[in-house]
């Protein structure tokens, strides 16, 4: 019990403490490493909560593939100085902070009276052969949602070639 | 006055308050930063703290059905940033510039 609240604690610290880094450093190569180090933590918590398969995909598809893509897209542009890299305005700023924290503590309250009313475990998670039990749910159940995924994806991949190479446009500086 | 033992016993409302300060983190990023690359990955962790709240209620309701969602959500998320940054590719061989005050008046 106290080990487990040790882990919780320091692992939601650097999480925020990372999330916090992404946000506010001025040099986005800085931001995608640092958020980079807050996908891990996400996969941490992911591990503590007995979720391994997510946690591995998290590893690959968020902390590598997604942020290698960041980065490289960074490296594309010529990004020496971020002259100012928060919008303008003392007072828009703060209302924007407000907002979220106000949504924040929305969804906190929602959280802290939501979590009463929910019913117990009927049975818990097995532990061992969660990623069984996923992969029979996923090709069973869910087997035409995944196929329309990889036709998405492949939409997907098409549109991106596409839309990198368009040329022109009414803003073009010739 | 929460007692000690609501600090100790670690279940879904931790995970829950967790998820939601990194919700509100990504918010923050979206609203106030003027790099285009900056606001996806605002986004990017907002769609990890969703996913971190359906892993908690996973777990809490004994079913597997949230790790389903979140593996969609991934997949949906993985491109999602490859059109973002393709749009950013294209926005950047237009104007030369990826801070959002160049191009806020996007017409035609």
């Amino acid at each position: 019990m106290l080990w487990e609240a040790i882990g919780f604690y320091s692992l939601a610290l650097f999480l925020l403490f990372f999330a916090f880094k992404t946000i506010t450093v001025p040099n986005p190569i800085h931001a995608a490493l640092y958020l980079v180090l807050t996908m891990i933590g996400v996969a941490a918590v992911f591990f503590h909560l007995g979720a391994e398969f997510i946690a591995g995909v998290q590893m690959i598809v968020y902390a590598g593939a997604v942020m290698v893509l960041f980065v490289m897209v960074l490296m594309l542009f010529d990004l020496r100085a971020e002259i100012r890299s928060f919008s303008r305005g003392l007072f828009s700023g703060a209302l924007k902070v407000m907002s979220a924290a106000m949504l924040a503590g929305l969804a906190l309250g929602a959280a802290n009276s939501s979590v009463a009313i929910l019913e117990a475990p009927a049975a818990p998670l097995g532990g061992g052969d969660i990623t069984r039990q996923l992969g029979i749910m996923l090709y069973t159940k869910y087997l035409y949602a995944f196929e329309i995924l990889g036709i998405l994806l492949l939409v997907v991949a098409v549109g991106v070639v596409s839309v990198s190479r368009i040329k022109g446009g009414t803003h073009a500086r010739h | 006055m929460p007692d000690i033992e609501t600090f100790m016993h670690i279940g879904l409302p931790h995970y829950l308050f967790l998820s939601a300060i990194l919700f509100s983190f990504g918010m923050i990023a979206v609203l106030l930063r003027k790099n285009v690359i900056v606001m996806l990955m605002g986004i990017e962790l907002m769609l990890n703290a969703v996913n971190l709240s359906f892993i908690a209620f996973s777990k809490e309701s004994g079913s597997l059905n949230g790790h389903i969602m979140v593996f969609f959500v991934m997949t949906i998320a993985a491109a999602e940033a490859g059109v973002g940054l393709a749009l950013v590719v294209s926005i950047y061989k237009k104007f030369h510039e990826v801070n959002i005050r160049f191009f806020e008046h996007l017409k035609g």
